[in-house]
């Protein structure tokens, strides 16, 4: 069995790197008692399995991981804790509260499921992501107008930093949708769903096409896809009745 | 209250690691401020990788964070390319709590753990907004403060930090407050900074150096005396009698982002009267007082469970020595709510209190790193020191680890000691050769790795009159341990930069005419000395030669017995004849017992003030007077002498 969770990473925290997120859960982890299992080997870790890693200062609404669980502590749908809760067991909301008690401010677990360990990973699995980011400096007339060019070209030239050296590439064929969607008080929003594979593109790689010499405002990942059968989905929907605490 | 926070995020997305500046640490403060109440920055001059987790800045900012007429944020040197976007962006120094500008806290506290962040620590001044100067500073200004064991000699930073704090800062935190307090409801008018100065420098443990004139013969000093007659012309440090009065920190800092000591730390015990005669630290924190072990382990399970750690150092000057160290390994691990998945970190690790019962204990658990400090490598040397760990004593200590499991270790060793000689470098080979063939026959991947650093003879301990090595001779050691360890692939030497050593060596004891040279390095881009990407010698020489100061003079020369040292107006207990006592009985090689076992021989530390030890096994760990029941009082047949300064190959 595995825990996957889906949380947030909003405000302050959008600084805090991909690997010191993952310190940060596994504390937060031990802290509520979840029986976690191990990595073998000299010094054994817990197995904590992402999607696809977050930028560092990019926020998120839609990030993912799975934690197998061991399965005797799965009782009923319910979550048998050890350590610090030894003796507790917790329904899955509970869990999702205490987990919340237990991170730090800026993350938010908002939805979590049991399920049997089926399936590719995560990382595996995604295929794209959507970006909701604003432009600092921007001008809004002249990123739509850039955008309806990039659209209708088949070919965007984005630069990307590889170690030591630029890379010049046509990012075109993962621009999945890109459209403009009003101003923050930074300059011109703009929303992107961008490929994942067989890289993942990031929106700072547009700001250049989009509104060259101006600067990423904030970006915020507010989704991650994956395909089953053809179909687009998310590996946790959101249940309507939660929405997402915007902590900016 | 201003928050900086919107204008410096735009320029976290440029700089290296921006989790930084963030704050937002559990057990952080967000919610403390308070209009009325008096304001402490407590500062570390180094990057909040290093100075998030000191111990003492923590428990500083719990104490006065519980008080309801106080309140303390927190601060670290940005790195230099934070700095360069804040001074391109006219953003002074901020704390990382609720980014408040530095200049809107009555005082800005620094943390002084080494002698070469002296030049961050005007670098931060600056960057406040402050003159880096004290007595160029206008009334309103925050107060600049100072404490730790550098503090012990103040003088270099004299013309930059308006008070020092000598000693524990548990109990003086407060005073202090209620003196600035009451500074602050007068509004803080022209004139009035003198005044609150003159009553700080009443307070028991409180240096003000504007208070003391300086009088100087050429290059001699001659005196540092009060300018009022109810200014104390000797500042005694401050000692808290008993550990168990304060379980702090209660709410130890959690980091978002990975720091040293990236883990829970509880202090075991403060203080060590082994009598390392190198050791500044051992001499400034006398007596010995160690915590209950039942608060040990309370502090221990209550801080694991509500951080998460799975880690926990017990943390001392010397944790093998603490009494029954084996039971409180023991029953930390033995604690239901890890799962006997914690770790246990022990550093400073005596060799001969380490045994396979400690040994054994530890690794139960997942093994740390084990470091192991001979200092020496010859027993000759370690008498002169006064490290009494004979190699027998090293070896069991090895095979200890090897036998339970552990596949490498590190030793540190220092080179440049008084009147040390070429075989006594030599020796380390030796010792650390034969620490390898031991761990082979446990393991075929046995390594240890040697850590070897250039002594710095520091104020307040019997070594203080001795002249360092130089540069040259510092680096001829290294390189003849080099060429006699190299082939050998399990051992891995690393070395201390002997520049660095220099830098270390004009600040440590330097009188207050070193602060032009301090302010030269810092005014020519020299921040971050300790890193060596930023450290260059040479920029410490050209600034002795403008400031018209002699690194012979404050380095290299050995002291006279009569001579006045320029931090001899702090006192820390410690008697000088009794110090400069032990600076023979070393160079007679006369070995001297630690008196937690032994009777007293009156060094001052605990009668001065009217303390003991708190100690509560009254048997040195593993028997013997210090550990090892050596004769102490075989000396050498000759007393040995001081290498001649003018002659370089170690005589």
């Amino acid at each position: 069995m595995r825990l996957r969770l889906r949380f947030s990473k909003i405000g302050k925290v959008r600084f805090v790197g991909h690997r010191d997120v993952a310190r940060i859960i596994e504390r937060g982890l031990r802290r509520c008692g979840v029986p976690v299992t191990y990595s073998e080997g000299f010094s054994p870790r817990v197995r904590l399995s992402f999607g696809l890693a977050l930028p560092t200062c990019y926020e998120s609404e839609a990030e993912y991981l799975d934690i197998p669980l061991d399965p005797e502590s799965v009782v009923d749908g319910d979550v048998v804790c050890t350590g610090w809760r030894e003796g507790t067991t917790n329904s899955i909301e509970q869990l999702r509260t205490a987990l919340n008690e237990a991170l730090p401010t800026g993350f938010e677990v908002v939805t979590l499921v049991i399920e049997p360990k089926v399936g590719p990973s995560l990382q595996e699995s995604i295929i794209s992501c959507t970006w909701r980011f604003d432009i600092r400096g921007g001008n809004l007339e002249l990123v739509q107008r850039a955008i309806v060019a990039a659209l209708e070209s088949s070919t965007v030239e984005a630069d990307r930093k590889k170690k030591n050296e630029i890379l010049r590439e046509n990012i075109r064929d993962g621009i999945y949708d890109l459209r403009a969607d009003g101003t923050s008080e930074l300059g011109p929003i703009v929303v992107a769903e961008l490929s994942a594979k067989p890289r993942v593109i990031r929106p700072s790689e547009l700001v250049e096409v989009l509104a060259p010499g101006s600067e990423l405002g904030v970006a915020r990942r507010t989704h991650q896809w994956i395909e089953r059968e053809g179909a687009r989905y998310e590996p946790l929907a959101l249940n309507n009745s939660r929405t997402i605490k915007d902590l900016a | 209250m201003t928050s900086l926070w919107p204008r410096l995020e735009p320029l976290l997305p440029r700089v290296e690691k921006p989790a930084r500046y963030i704050g937002c640490e559990d057990g952080a403060r967000t919610d403390i401020y308070k209009p009325e109440a008096t304001s402490w920055l407590l500062t570390y001059p180094d990057t909040y990788e290093i100075g998030l987790p000191n111990q003492g800045l923590q428990i500083l900012y719990e104490l006065l964070n519980e008080r309801p007429d106080a309140f303390a944020e927190r601060s670290y040197a940005p790195w230099t390319d934070l700095e360069a976007e804040m001074r391109r962006a006219r953003l002074p120094l901020f704390s990382v709590d609720t980014h408040r500008p530095a200049a809107e806290f009555d005082i800005i506290a620094f943390n002084l753990s080494a002698e070469l962040v002296y030049t961050n620590v005007l670098n931060c001044i600056d960057l406040a907004g402050l003159r880096v100067r004290a007595s160029e500073r206008d009334d309103s200004d925050p107060l600049v403060g100072a404490g730790g064991h550098c503090a012990y000699n103040p003088e270099p930073l004299a013309d930059f930090v308006d008070f020092f704090v000598m000693g524990d800062g548990e109990e003086v935190i407060s005073e202090i407050t209620d003196i600035v307090g009451a500074w602050r409801v007068t509004g803080k008018p022209s004139g009035s900074r003198d005044t609150v100065l003159h009553a700080l420098a009443r307070i028991d443990g409180v240096y003000v150096p504007s208070m003391y004139n300086v009088v100087y013969d050429g290059p001699k000093l001659v005196s540092v005396e009060p300018r009022h007659s109810d200014v104390p012309p000797i500042i005694q440090k401050r000692t808290v009698a008993d550990l168990a009065d304060w379980p702090y920190p209660r709410n130890q800092l959690v980091p978002l982002t990975e720091v040293v000591h990236d883990r829970l730390n509880v202090e075991v015990f403060r203080g060590c009267t082994r009598g390392c005669r190198f050791c500044q630290a051992g001499m400034i924190t006398r007596p010995v007082r160690e915590r209950p072990a039942s608060q040990i382990r309370e502090m221990v399970s209550k801080g694991l469970e509500r951080t998460g750690y799975d880690e926990v150092s017990l943390t001392s000057l010397s944790t093998a020595d603490f009494s029954d160290i084996e039971k409180v390994v023991s029953d930390t691990i033995d604690e239901p709510g890890t799962c006997g998945r914690v770790s246990i970190a022990l550093p400073s690790l005596r060799v001969d209190a380490f045994t396979v019962g400690v040994a054994a204990q530890v690794s139960r658990a997942r093994r740390t790193g084990l470091t192991f400090a001979p200092e020496a490598g010859s027993w000759r040397m370690r008498q002169i020191i006064n490290k009494l760990i004979t190699e027998d004593d090293l070896y069991g200590a090895v095979r200890s680890a090897y036998s339970q499991g552990w596949h490498r270790m590190k030793l540190y060793f220092l080179t440049g000691l008084p009147s040390e000689m070429d075989d006594d470098t030599l020796g380390i080979a030796e010792l650390v050769q034969n620490c390898v063939e031991i761990g082979q026959e446990y393991t075929k991947k046995a390594s240890v790795t040697v850590s070897l650093g250039g002594f710095v003879p520091k104020p307040h301990t019997p070594f203080q009159w001795f002249g360092q090595n130089e540069p040259e001779e510092l680096q001829r050691k290294v390189d003849l341990l080099r060429s006699k360890v190299r082939r050998n692939k399990r051992i891995q030497l690393k070395w201390h930069s002997p520049g660095a050593s220099t830098a270390e060596g004009i600040t440590s004891r330097g009188d207050r005419r070193i602060g032009r040279a301090i302010e030269y390095v810092w005014r020519r881009g020299g921040v971050f000395q300790e890193w060596s990407e930023h450290f260059d010698l040479a920029l410490w020489q050209e600034a002795m030669n403008a400031s018209g100061l002699s690194l012979e003079w404050y380095v290299h020369r050995h002291r006279e017995e009569d001579e006045v040292l320029p931090w001899d107006h702090i006192h820390a207990g410690l008697h000088k004849d009794f110090l400069w006592q032990d600076w023979q009985d070393a160079l007679a090689g006369y070995g001297l017992e630690d008196c937690r076992w032994t009777p007293c021989y009156d060094c001052g530390a605990c009668t001065e003030y009217g303390i003991e030890h708190v100690v509560a096994s009254p048997a040195p760990p593993n028997g013997g007077s210090q550990g090892t029941g050596q004769d102490l009082a075989t000396g050498h047949l000759v007393p040995v002498e001081l290498r001649p300064r003018a002659g370089i190959g170690g005589t």
